[in-house]
């Protein structure tokens, strides 16, 4: 089977991606007030254009495959969504940018459209989700609020495939499941395990993470029966809302910060591990099955760095930067040149993302039978992954339970 | 000049997240922590006696007292537990972290990192939590540490 598919597009930190609908144009936000958007060029992948409206860092971008149109977040406190249309002096096509009324006084932080792309939610730092529809009379996307009881950012929002409800999760320490139903866009949806009356802003679902960490991570299910949530706690948590349970698997790694369901029994993760990890199981229960990124194999041949057992407690605390002070303290040796010999190299990581995987998405294949993901982290990398290419990190691991 | 950033700019804040919402409290009332802690320490002392280290362990890493109002039967468990450690041979560490539960193993690393932000106290000896804490690193790896800094519900 292949390897993942590797693109250097920069030397910044890519902050969050979005492909169109048929994977030729990628929209990525390179940690500046810019969207950058890169095509398909054969291999490679080309800058083609640059969308510059936001004053501050744009925080996510979401691009709706059917609608063709992109929708951003910034940290300057607004968002835009951005539509591809003829300019009436030159007759070239380019993005236009539609001001999105959000009224929040922090940044926005996270979003999303809704599966039917006729409305979006947007995350934000003033402890509100604006749940935002289009206002044709005027031109202008308008929000509602989803306020109670969020106490703090939301980091992150996911959509259940019925175009109603949204799944939230927030640094207040929990992931809730809220109606975001607006009347004028939203036939009434079937009931659901999630509930049956649904105006908006019931909360039909509160989470905590297991041992107080930011919910970073919200995903539901390919059938939305199923929510799936990663926190700062090294952990990640699969609720099934009409019973039997909620299962915790704590991670023996650094913690997650996004996720992606594969199928319904399966998702992918990924966060300051800096490699993607699979997980699989069902409503008997859940398990760890191994990481997208074959660390034993080619990269390996580089040498006998510590980082070898990624994932496990001693390999990581091996490290060479480990390596560096423990010299300077049983040594003296001040100078890291003289720990590690080699010098910059030995920083490399033997994962093939060099940083924190900041965003991963479904990238081909269908919702519930997902062939392979995309993922973009500090390092400026997008690569892509074939889900089916799980290596296991038995041995690696250690003890890994599942309560 | 700068007393201005010394505000408490929360006191302000009607809607400010307070301590106590940040995690579930524990059921028990204060006194029966005090009283489970007094318990817990008799029979650790009563495992110890019998050389059953990881049975010791396991009791008082069950149940720990945390939040407020419980300062007593804290610092009763830090004690009890830091004659635990203080009494094993270092080479059977390794083999007892590993038998632990997840939940106790992180527990016991919370203790750990409280046993070394008291240098002095008590019988705390920083290099046997040193020892201990390296081999627990190897057993529960780093998730472990970071869940030890992410729970407010501090031991």
């Amino acid at each position: 089977m292949s390897g993942p598919e590797v693109h250097s597009l920069s030397p910044s930190p890519i902050t969050s991606h979005a492909f169109n609908g048929d994977r030729s144009l990628l929209a990525v936000s390179l940690n500046s007030n810019d969207v950058t958007i890169y095509s398909r060029q054969g291999k490679e992948w080309e800058v083609t254009d640059t969308l510059s409206e936001h004053d501050k860092l744009i925080t996510s971008i979401d691009w709706a495959p059917n609608s063709n149109r992109i929708v951003t977040a910034s940290q300057d406190r607004n968002a835009y969504v951005w539509q591809e249309s003829q300019d009436t002096l030159t007759g070239k096509v380019v993005w236009k940018p539609t001001l999105v009324l959000l009224r929040v006084n922090r940044a926005a932080t996270f979003v999303k459209w809704s599966p039917n792309e006729d409305k979006f939610a947007v995350a934000t730092g003033a402890r509100a989700i604006a749940i935002c529809s289009y206002d044709s009379e005027n031109n202008w996307w308008v929000s509602r609020h989803l306020k109670k009881p969020i106490r703090s950012t939301v980091l992150s929002v996911d959509w259940h495939p019925n175009n109603v409800l949204l799944a939230a999760g927030s640094a207040d320490m929990k992931a809730r499941v809220f109606s975001a139903y607006i009347k004028d866009v939203d036939s009434r949806p079937p009931p659901s395990v999630w509930g049956e009356r649904l105006p908006f802003n019931t909360v039909c679902g509160e989470y905590s993470s297991p041992s107080g960490g930011w919910v970073h991570a919200v995903g539901f299910s390919p059938s939305g029966d199923v929510l799936a949530f990663a926190s700062h706690d090294s952990s990640i948590s699969i609720v099934y809302p009409g019973g039997p349970a909620i299962y915790t698997i704590k991670l023996n790694s650094l913690p997650y910060v996004t996720l992606a369901w594969t199928a319904e029994d399966s998702l992918v993760a990924a966060g300051h591990d800096c490699q993607p990890i699979a997980f699989s199981g069902s409503a008997g229960g859940w398990q760890l099955v191994g990481t997208l990124d074959d660390t034993s194999s080619s990269k390996s041949s580089g040498g006998t760095r510590g980082f070898g057992g990624v994932g496990s407690g001693v390999g990581r605390l091996n490290s060479a930067a480990f390596h560096t002070f423990r010299q300077a303290d049983s040594r003296g040796s001040g100078s890291p040149t003289s720990a590690t010999g080699s010098g910059g190299t030995d920083t490399e990581l033997l994962t093939v993302h060099q940083n924190t995987i900041t965003s991963i998405r479904p990238f081909s294949g269908s919702a519930d039978r997902v062939a392979q993901v995309s993922t973009t982290g500090v390092d400026g990398r997008l690569v892509i992954w074939n889900v089916n290419n799980v290596v296991e990190l038995t041995g690696k691991m250690g003890a890994l339970r599942v309560q | 000049m700068d007393s201005f950033r010394k505000i408490d700019i929360d006191v302000f804040d009607e809607d400010v997240l307070l301590e106590t919402e940040l995690y579930d409290p524990d059921p028990r009332e204060p006194s029966q922590v005090l009283d489970d802690a007094k318990a817990k320490a008799a029979a650790v002392r009563s495992s110890l006696s019998k050389g059953d280290i990881p049975g010791a362990l396991s009791a008082v890493l069950d149940n720990a007292p945390y939040g407020p109002n419980v300062d007593d039967a804290k610092t009763l468990t830090l004690q009890t537990l830091v004659t635990i450690l203080n009494s094993t041979k270092s080479s059977d560490v390794s083999n007892i972290v590993k038998s632990l539960s997840q939940d106790q193993q992180d527990t016991l690393m919370k203790y750990i990192y409280k046993g070394t932000a008291m240098p002095g106290w008590g019988d705390v000896s920083g290099s046997v939590l040193l020892g201990w804490h390296e081999k627990l690193t190897e057993a529960a790896g780093i998730g472990c540490i970071v869940r030890t800094m992410t729970d407010r519900r501090i031991v």
